[in-house]
């Protein structure tokens, strides 16, 4: 029965595959050089691949910032459970406490997408661990700061870094590749084998990418990240590749369910650059995600790295040639999503602190 | 993988048996006009070569179904095929209206001015010269494709022929509108060269558009 709870999880999942799958198919499923059904079979078996060949890293980041937040129970935690013999209480409460924070976040993104506002799924989960967090955690103890402080500033950091690195490898991307491919070019039917092949590529890597990326949000605070210290699980999951791989498995349901129209909304938007750009700014996406997951340790936004890596193939044609206006409207998804997710949380957590304090 | 496609090569070669079949409609149309503009040709020689122009341009009619045809299973996209059809259709608009002034001329039993001729066939001459450059552009896109992205300034001696085109009809209405005829004649024939610099002005249309074929493709 407990693992019901797992559906919190799930369902965002499935909300971030009816969203995300638009970053690496989109563009080329509203120009409709991949066919819609091509497209999400391809995004929905990448993304499971990703999730389960490289999700795992993310989820003990991911884990670890939860961890430090209170979201997740420390192994002192599961160790006093143990000797208290309070884990099945423990476990419940980890997987309630997984699921309101999916809940808060699932209501931001449902809230801003209502509004018409811009929103990351990404960056609302991880503000609504930060907004329990600093309910619950003690942030006074030296101990919790030195994991936490870094955590939010990393967190923080990829608000730049995320867009501005993927805008870095797309103007190089579309700078060198771009400009020796149209040069090596003979006909007009060589022109859409380029494209075709490219944008099958890019879409393989950027769901790869995605897989790898945003599998961690989905599940990780369902993992116990004291599981291989302690042997006794405190949580719903226990093995980090298979958290990955079910959250994998969410997006992809979500993907091949309900995916079309954001598809051709996001993709039909992102289409103003030419296709040659198209398919380099999701190279450049996918680059981005893998390369920024590494370096920083947690999941980043796909979102951001698109609209980096768009700006980023503008510039190569002049700053004339980029609307900057795009920033205005999507800093908003930056800031807001954590921010208004992160405050839910914080007012769960303040209205349920007898269960949870 | 990307600089030879063996599969499209049907399609470049009806393109061109199409292109073909438009220019020897707008031969048949000069030879038209050449005795159009001389007032003792016979209406029954007239017709004769009004018949061929329209002979052309059906032939060119079912160059360009076949095209079109072709285009079905081939590894073009979507956007492609059309951009592909939408050229090859604005071509057989000029033999469509090459065969609309014969016909026109023809029910009629009009002759042009002899003082006009020479303008008169200048225009046919530069049309046919415009046709051939445009020729040479769509060639570009099925033989040099990446260069033609580069370099797209042929599409520019096109729209140089169009306005060269353009000086001899303003000059040739102001001339008519100041002829000592009835006011339905002069009408009559503004109206013939009028469709006749249309060809010019069909042909710059098909420039812009493979302008913008190419400016969606570059890089």
């Amino acid at each position: 029965m407990i693992y019901l709870l797992l559906a919190a999880g799930l369902f965002m999942g499935w909300s971030l595959g009816t969203n995300d799958a638009a970053n690496a198919f989109g563009t080329a499923v509203a120009t409709r050089v991949i066919k819609y059904r091509t497209a999400i079979i391809i995004i929905a078996v990448c993304v499971i691949i990703g999730s389960f060949v490289g999700g795992a890293n993310n989820i003990g980041e991911v884990a670890k910032l939860a961890t430090s937040n209170e979201v997740i129970a420390s192994t002192d935690v599961v160790t006093d459970a143990i000797e208290s013999g309070m884990v099945p209480m423990l476990k419940l409460k980890s997987a309630l406490k997984a699921a309101i924070i999916f809940v808060c976040a699932g209501l931001t993104v449902f809230g801003m997408s209502y509004f018409k506002f811009p929103v990351s799924a990404n960056q609302s989960i991880t503000g609504a661990i930060i907004g329990w967090g600093l309910y619950y955690a003690d942030y006074s103890n030296p101990e919790i700061l030195s994991v936490n402080l870094p955590q939010i500033g990393k967190f923080a950091a990829t608000w730049v870094l995320n867009p501005l690195g993927a805008g870095i490898i797309s103007f190089i991307l579309v700078k060198t590749v771009g400009q020796l491919l149209e040069k090596k070019l003979s006909t007009l039917g060589g022109y859409d084998t380029l494209i075709k092949t490219g944008y099958i590529i890019a879409g393989i890597l950027g769901s790869y990418s995605i897989g790898v990326n945003s599998s961690a949000n989905v599940t990780a605070l369902y993992f116990d990240y004291a599981y291989s210290e302690t042997g006794v699980a405190a949580n719903l999951l226990t093995n980090p590749v298979i958290t990955a791989g079910i959250g994998g498995i969410a997006i992809a349901l979500g993907v091949l369910t309900y995916s079309k129209k954001v598809m051709m909304t996001v993709g039909g938007s992102i289409a103003d650059i030419t296709q040659m750009d198209g398919f380099l700014v999701i190279i450049a996406m996918a680059l981005t995600v893998v390369l920024m997951g590494n370096l920083m340790g947690i999941p980043v936004s796909t979102s951001q790295a698109v609209v980096g890596a768009v700006v980023g193939a503008g510039l190569t044609r002049g700053v004339k040639q980029v609307n900057f206006g795009v920033f205005k409207s999507i800093g908003l998804a930056w800031i807001g999503s954590p921010t208004i997710a992160g405050v839910l949380a914080y007012a769960v957590a303040f209205l349920t602190q007898g269960f949870f304090g | 993988m990307f600089t030879k496609s063996t599969k499209t090569n049907t399609v470049h070669i009806l393109l061109l048996e199409q292109l073909r079949d438009v220019e020897s409609c707008l031969l048949y149309f000069e030879s038209f006009m050449r005795a159009a503009c001389i007032q003792e040709t016979a209406h029954e020689t007239l017709k004769g070569l009004g018949a061929n122009v329209g002979e052309a341009e059906a032939k060119a009619d079912i160059s360009l179904r076949k095209m079109i045809d072709s285009l079905q299973g081939q590894s073009y996209l979507p956007s492609t095929r059309e951009d592909i059809i939408s050229v090859a259709t604005s071509c057989d608009k000029i033999a469509n209206k090459c065969e609309g002034i014969a016909n026109h001329v023809v029910y009629q039993r009009f002759s042009f001015p002899s003082q006009f001729s020479e303008d008169l066939l200048k225009i046919v001459s530069i049309t046919h010269n415009q046709f051939e450059v445009l020729e040479s552009s769509i060639t570009k896109l099925f033989t040099n494709f990446g260069e033609f992205l580069r370099d797209h300034s042929i599409l520019d001696e096109i729209r140089n022929f169009e306005s060269q085109v353009d000086r001899i009809e303003h000059k040739l209405n102001e001339e008519i509108y100041a002829l000592d005829i009835e006011l339905a004649a002069r009408m009559q024939l503004a109206k013939h060269v009028e469709s006749l610099c249309d060809i010019s002005d069909t042909i710059e249309n098909i420039a812009d558009k493979m302008q913008i074929m190419l400016i969606t493709r570059k890089a």
